[in-house]
């Protein structure tokens, strides 16, 4: 590994959601190490590990009244924020004919209304220049079996990134990225619903060109280039990484 | 500008095809910046300063061969290639001539095609290695009166995703950046030099969510994020880089 940019988003404030764990930790830990101060939330108490230098508020992010108390305490204690990440989400694994109105209360809230909420309320205090960053899904593009509410989910995500582009550039730039499969634990949930969850592991596997998963810090390393001034010609896109796996047809030969 | 710390790609083998030009020139300044060893191969006659210059022809065998000998004689591997030279022609296909079509062809296509192959036993030389190709989001969607530069755009398109399916278990990443408005000769050339093109140019721009065009070091910005380690997970992608303006429908003007 050569030696990474650092103090790339030095003097920048960012916010964070869902930073307890997985994808949203590590770019918390990253946008730190370049150089940035982080806010940092999460439905419940602050994590025992989280350094003492990243601010954490609890938050559910499908509560208005919860991220009006979240915009306050970031003004409050960093002030001026330029780069927000929209990374909570939940995942149910049921088709549609399976998911209850609570089911969908539960995931559109956090998944479609979080954001929507979050870009709302945060989005006026950014036309000084901010670059948002949403995390959609590869499962956007095309469905994940068993996935219906999450699948329709990312592609609300999707569509509301290029709409914020459209509406508020040239202030403030927005993109987000696909994940392919991270190995965080809500891939393990989705493997643990196959029939054998190892022979799936196994096959997912195979049709990755890169060879392996991704990894949380995968997502933090293009999250990192969004937020920072290399990428102020990016807006409106909705970047894939995934170590190739969409590159290839579903149906791969190696496999047979 | 944030402070970017100048060694991203450090002890990294670099080549840029078409390295001469208004997008090939800016990455390869940058990856000097960056502390690679950069070959700058382009059909140009005059080498610039900076980097190291091999005269290519993209559209030669021959000429593949000899660059990659070259590189590897001199530096025993190579780490990342940008296939940047192409050539846009701005006609409708009634327009276009045999000979038009075949040439843009060859320079845009097979030059990615060749360069690539003869590229693939260094990068195993080096144990991993970072393709970028040249899309365009012209590749997705036209603009008027370049039906063949859109056709030869999409073929890279493919190519790039056939390519990182296969040479991604050899640790080779395989991406192609997909500018949209970059201010270069090409584009100029693209507005033609009759009626009032500063007005034109001024709308085209106010189209842009960004209100500005890209530059030339924007597109080097995205290059550089995936020739290198950073970009270790990204492979088989289509990167649009257009200030925002395929993310939109069709702009009406009522």
């Amino acid at each position: 590994m050569s030696k990474l940019n650092t103090q790339r988003l030095e003097g920048k404030a960012a916010l964070i959601t869902g930073g307890r764990q997985g994808i949203g930790r590590a770019i918390v830990d990253r946008f730190v190490a370049e150089g940035a101060s982080v806010m940092t939330c999460g439905r419940g108490a602050r994590p025992i590990d989280l350094p003492a230098n990243i601010e954490w508020q609890t938050t559910d992010v499908s509560n208005l009244q919860n991220i009006q108390a979240l915009k306050l305490s970031f003004e409050e204690k960093l002030g001026t924020m330029s780069i927000l990440v929209n990374n909570a989400g939940v995942q149910i694994e049921k088709t549609i004919i399976e998911t209850t109105d609570d089911d969908w209360n539960a995931l559109m809230g956090v998944n479609a209304k979080g954001v929507f909420l979050a870009c709302r309320e945060l989005i006026p205090a950014m036309l000084h220049g901010g670059s948002i960053i949403n995390i959609g899904s590869i499962s956007a593009n095309t469905a994940d079996p068993g996935l219906a509410l999450y699948n329709a989910s990312k592609a609300f995500v999707h569509g509301l990134t290029r709409s914020i582009a459209v509406d508020h550039g040239p202030a403030i730039r927005c993109n987000a990225i696909s994940p392919g499969w991270i190995m965080t634990d809500m891939a393990d949930a989705a493997f643990a619903v196959a029939n054998r969850p190892e022979n799936a592991k196994a096959d997912a596997l195979t049709r990755h060109p890169a060879g392996r998963f991704g990894r949380p810090e995968d997502i933090a390393s293009l999250a990192t280039w969004l937020a920072s001034d290399e990428a102020s010609f990016a807006t409106g896109q909705c970047y894939t990484l995934d170590g190739g796996m969409t590159s290839a047809s579903p149906l791969n030969p190696r496999l047979f | 500008m944030s402070a970017v710390k100048n060694n991203y790609l450090e002890n990294k083998v670099a080549v840029v095809t078409g390295g001469c030009g208004g997008i090939g020139n800016a990455i390869c300044e940058r990856f000097l910046r960056e502390g690679a060893i950069v070959y700058a191969a382009d059909i140009a006659e005059t080498a610039p300063r900076g980097p190291l210059f091999q005269k290519h022809d993209v559209t030669s065998e021959e000429s593949a061969i000899a660059l990659m000998n070259r590189v590897h004689s001199e530096q025993g591997k190579l780490d990342i290639l940008v296939n940047a030279a192409g050539i846009e022609i701005e006609h409708t296909i009634e327009e276009t001539t045999l000979a038009a079509w075949n040439r843009i062809f060859a320079i845009n296509v097979t030059g990615t095609f060749l360069t690539s192959k003869h590229c693939l036993p260094l990068m195993r030389d080096a144990g991993a290695g970072s393709i970028i190709n040249f899309g365009s989001y012209d590749g997705f969607i036209a603009d008027p009166q370049l039906a063949a530069y859109c056709a030869t755009k999409g073929a890279v398109h493919a190519l790039t995703r056939a390519m990182a399916c296969d040479h991604g278990p050899e640790n080779i990443r395989v991406n192609a950046i997909c500018p949209g408005y970059i201010e270069t000769p090409m584009l100029q050339s693209f507005f033609g030099s009759s009626g009032d093109i500063e007005t034109l140019k001024q709308e085209v721009r106010n189209v842009h969510p960004t209100r500005r065009f890209g530059t030339p070091e924007d597109a080097a910005n995205l290059v550089n994020w995936l020739a290198g380690d950073e970009a270790r997970y990204a492979s088989g992608q289509l990167w649009v880089l257009d200030g925002g303006l395929s993310a939109q429908v069709q702009q009406m003007r009522l």
